[in-house]
Parts: structure tokens; sequence; C-alpha cells
């Protein structure tokens, strides 16, 4: 009896000791990042570990240290190495293809199986808001896209690198270099995250999200280049503007612009250069990513708000 | 321990609470009301999960205003829906949802081991919860509303679903776990039987408007001690007859309803019967139970 009395005692007594909402919504991405890796996501790290190859492969085995980062590639093109790897997989060696189904794999459920099986309602029921419900539930798919944007593009920059000797007057010519592939990355990882968070809110059915998000992403892409060889063929004034209605067009603008290169798109087998000013280029950004975080925002106000 | 005043939360035209005042003492509280009363609006508002239109409301003594989450430290909140995610095994998602409250790991996997022992929840706790039958599931739910030591406890609606025997053992376990771990509970339903079983205080609500605010036991108590009579022969002289004695006779249309005050209410109602030339085909003291109550107010 004595003893059960102080096992009450204890459980009564209990000092669960809380700890601040931020480490609570870190705590929670990180969790979510760790699962990534276990055994039941055979699919994603098989991704990853494509990816890892084909950088080895492409970017390390068959890289060259004098063409890297940029090389003249016609007219005043330049070819740049962390470009062409967010590009096609045919014509620049890019790993687009990946990298967008990993995002649309990982982010599928992220926030649709809390709504499907309504235990959203448990978590905003926790100390923390809808905001840092999204940025726990943002957090894992982001550092799993930079784990595969921004680090391997690193390492091939760091490989150049120890190619040329590991000199010293290499890092103060590319001084910006690394910084760029890492806001480059940032970029892109966020961007996407943000859009298969949205899809999977939308969607709820993780399968569903990640069809939708691929779609989404080819689709808007495949239809923006059809429209801007059709449009260009026939000289009509505008086209570019087109291809703003294509995300991985949009993004890659950016990307150009943070490699201070000029973009383009092959139509008829020859670069038509891009000439959308960075004004336009962000008002359509910021429409279309606040538009999805508010989006998400007011799915999850109103599920709360019908149970 | 919750102090509502004037609170009104309108979804569109429709007003689910209006001008909705309290001030719930603390202890074992009963929300009862039928479904759409505003209950589960209270709750959620109480939560800090929506904010009232108008109106201010005091939840352990802090004033709630637009996007509190510091209070949801120190509550715990059961759902009425199923909201369990199949896919983890007991362990597993209590000590999510500890580490969501702000636990450490130990701690979480500390408490998680406590409650599932208190919930007599053995091996079953490392299986996956989408085969836990509905009553487990509750437990569950149950659980992760008391992970984190809360001083308050909401639970919304926590038999709902449940077999009388799953039933019965909720609400035993609602008041075992409540008496060993010192949590006060806001119980959300529209089964009076729990709020019965459960609750120290009740408050009704209606149409989003507060009804009735009691204790139970001074409900059940007052309301508790009637006579049931029925008569044959002039009703209405039987009646008078009564009313001359000071007792008020309520017909419901089958019977008459006298209050019983001592033993000697029978002499007077049979005093009153032969007075009148009635015939006294049934006389037998009753119990009116919070459902009598209940329905009397919402009705």
């Amino acid at each position: 009896m004595k003893k059960k009395a102080q096992v009450s005692d204890r459980f009564r007594d209990f000092d669960a000791n809380l700890t601040t909402r931020p480490w609570i919504v870190l705590g929670m991405g990180l969790r979510r990042f760790e699962k990534f890796f276990s055994s039941k996501n055979k699919v994603m790290m098989g991704l990853v570990v494509i990816i890892y190859l084909w950088t080895l492969a492409f970017y390390v085995l068959l890289g060259n240290s004098e063409d890297y980062p940029c090389r003249d590639f016609v007219d005043e093109y330049k070819s740049c190495v962390p470009l062409n790897y967010y590009g096609d997989l045919g014509s620049q060696a890019g790993l687009r293809l990946f990298i967008i189904s990993l995002a649309a794999i990982a982010s599928g459920g992220m926030i649709g199986n809390d709504m499907a099986n309504k235990s959203l309602h448990l978590y905003l029921s926790r100390p923390i808001s809808r905001i840092d419900y999204l940025i726990a539930r943002f957090i894992p798919v982001f550092l799993l896209l930079l784990m595969v944007t921004a680090v391997p593009n690193l390492m091939v920059a760091i490989a150049m690198w120890s190619d040329t000797g590991l000199e010293t007057e290499w890092i103060t010519n590319h001084k910006w270099l690394f910084v760029d592939i890492l806001v480059q990355g940032i970029f892109y990882s966020a961007a996407y995250s943000i859009i298969g968070l949205t899809f999977s809110t939308i969607l709820k059915k993780e399968s569903n999200a990640s069809g939708a998000f691929f779609l989404f992403v080819y689709g808007t892409s495949i239809i923006a280049e059809t429209f801007f060889s059709i449009l260009t063929a026939f000289e009509i004034d505008g086209s570019d503007g087109v291809l703003l209605l294509s995300v991985s067009h949009l993004l890659d603008m950016i990307s150009y612009a943070i490699f201070d290169a000029k973009y383009y798109v092959m139509a008829f087998g020859w670069p038509w250069e891009v000439d959308i000013g960075g004004t336009e280029v962000g008002v359509v950004f910021t429409f279309i990513f606040a538009g999805c975080c508010g989006f998400m925002y007011w799915m999850i106000l109103q599920m709360e708000a019908n149970k | 321990m919750i102090k509502a005043t004037n609170v009104t939360k309108k979804y569109g035209g429709l007003k689910a609470l209006d001008d909705f005042s309290v001030d719930i003492p603390e202890g074992k509280i009963g929300v009862l009301g039928p479904n759409g009363a505003g209950k589960s609006t209270f709750v959620k508002i109480a939560l800090g999960l929506l904010t009232a239109t108008s109106g201010e409301i005091t939840v352990l003594g802090e004033k709630l205003t637009k996007n509190t989450t510091s209070i949801r430290k120190r509550i715990g909140y059961m759902p009425e829906h199923d909201c369990v995610p199949d896919e983890m095994t007991g362990v597993e998602f209590l000590i999510e949802m500890g580490m969501v409250s702000g636990m450490s790991l130990a701690g979480a996997t500390e408490r998680t081991h406590e409650i599932l022992g208190h919930l007599r929840m053995g091996e079953e706790k490392y299986r996956l919860i989408g085969e836990y039958s509905g009553g487990m599931r509750q437990k569950v739910k149950l659980a992760q509303g008391l992970i984190h030591a809360p001083e308050l406890i909401f639970l919304d609606e926590p038999t709902s679903g449940l077999d009388p025997n799953a039933r019965r053992e909720m609400l035993e376990t609602i008041n075992g776990l409540t008496e060993v771990s010192n949590t006060k509970v806001l119980l959300s339903t529209h089964i009076l039987q729990d709020v019965e079983m459960v609750c120290d205080t009740v408050i009704i609500v209606k149409d989003g408007k507060l009804q009735m605010h009691e204790n139970v036991e001074k409900i059940i108590g007052e309301k508790s001690n009637f006579i049931q009579i029925r008569v044959g022969g002039p009703v209405e002289d039987f009646i008078s007859e009564l009313k001359k004695k000071k007792i008020t006779a309520e017909d419901d249309g089958r019977v008459l309803i006298v209050p019983y005050k001592d033993d000697s209410t029978y002499d007077q109602i049979i005093d009153a019967t032969v007075k009148s030339n009635c015939l006294l085909y049934e006389m037998e003291r009753t119990t009116q139970s919070m459902d009598s109550v209940y329905q009397e107010i919402v009705e």
C-alpha cells in the first residue's frame, strides 16, 4: 500500500518542466526529418542515393575545374554547373526530376495526413500556434530538400576547389560562389516545400497530393514552354510572360539572377533569351508563395472551426 | 477556474454563443446541452483555439487574448472525434504528444508509461493504434490530454461512440485518473449520466445561452423527492383538497406529482383522497434524476 501511495504521489506531483515554443517547433520538425530515414521510406532514400550518385558521376568525376562554375555557352549566354544541376535530365544532366519527385513524396502526407486523421486538432491544442505548426511541418521537407540541393552543390564546389590543389586564390576568385550556392539551395528547397505542403493541405490524401504536386510543376512547365515556342515562332511580343505561369521557370529565373546569368529557354534548338523584369518576377513569386502560405493557414483555420 | 463575461461567438449569421456569462468554480464541471448548443465552441474559446467575437474569458486566472497559446501548457484537451493516428503505437503517439507539449524525451517517456499503467494498458501499448478497439482509442485520447500534467483538462464528449461497458470503464478511468493526477475536469457532453457520474457542478447550455449553473448533488437532492399519485374520480376536487393542505400537485397528464416533505405527506394525501371522494390507485415515492431536470430546462 505504501509503495502504491508513493507512485500516486509522484504521478500527482509530476513536474512536466515544459520548454518554450521555438524549441517545441524545432523538435517537431527535426523528429519528422529523422523519420524520413526510417526503413519505411525506401523510395525516398532511394531517390537521395540516386541524387548523390548522379552528382558524384556527372558533376564530380566528369566535372572540370576549369569550366567551373560557369563557362560561356553561346554568344553572351553562360552555362553554370550550379544552374544546370536544377535543370532537366536529358539536356543538362540536371536533377530536377529527382528533386521534384523527392519533394512530392516527402511533402505529400505532411499536413494532409494530420488533417485526414484529425490529429491536427491535437497538435493545435498544444502550446503552439497555427503558424508554428506550419513551420514545424515545413522544417523536415525543407531540410531534406536542402540535403539534395545545397549540400551536393557545395560538395561539387569543394571537389572542384580541391582539383585546383586547394588554392586560396581560387576561393578569392569565387568568393560569392559558396554563398550563391547556399542561397540558391535554400531558395529552391523552401519554394518546393511550400508548394508541396500546399498540395498536401488541399488534397489531404498523400498519394494524390504527391501526384498533383508533380503534375503541377511539370505540367505547367510543359504547357508554358509549348505556348512560348508557338508565340516565339509567330514572333508575338510578350511571349516571355507565358513562362511566368510555370513554377519551375519562375524559380529558375530567380536562380539565374542569383548567379547573375541571363535566363534563356531552349526552343527550336536555340537558346532564347527571356527578358522579364525583376519586379514582375518578384511580384508573381510573392503572389504565388504568399498565396500558398495564406491558403494553408486558412484551411487549418476552417478545419479547426468546423471540428 | 473559468470565467466568461458576455461572450458571443458568431459563425456568419449564426450565434454559437450568445452573450454567455458564467463563473465556473474549481472541481469537476459538466457542460451539458443538446447537440449544437455551443458546448464545443465554449471549450475551444477557453482553449484559445477560437477567438470570441466579443466578450472576455479568463481561464485559470489567465485572461485569454488573441493568439493565446501559453494557457495550453496548463490545459489538456480530449476532442470529441477520433483523432489518433493509426500508424503509430500508443507509446510513440503519447511520447510525441508529450514532446509537442514541451516535455523532454525522458520526461515524456516516463509519463507515458505511468499513464498507460494507470489506464491498465499492458503490452497493447506497443501495438499500432490502428489495431485498437474503440475503448482503447478513447483511453489513448484521454492519456494524451493528461500527458503534460495539466491543471485542467477539457473532455469533449469522452464517451461518444462507446458501448455501455466501455462507457462505464471510461468514466471510471476519468474519475480515477483525475483523482490521482490532481487535474480539474471540464466535461462537455449531452449524456446526463456522464455528468452525474463524474461531475460536482453542472452548467446547462442551450442555443448558446447559459440555462443553469448548479451543484449536481444539490440539484438531485432538491428535485429528487416526489410522490407519484394516480387517482380515480373528481381529480380537480382532490387537487383543491391538497391545496388546502398547502401541497401543490402537478398534473403531467398521466399521474399527479406531489413533493415529498416527510412521511406525514402520505397521510395528507390519503386524507385529501377521502375528502374528495377519489379512489387512490397508486401512491409511490419517486426520485427525479438529472434527466428530468435537463428535460425541463431544455424543452
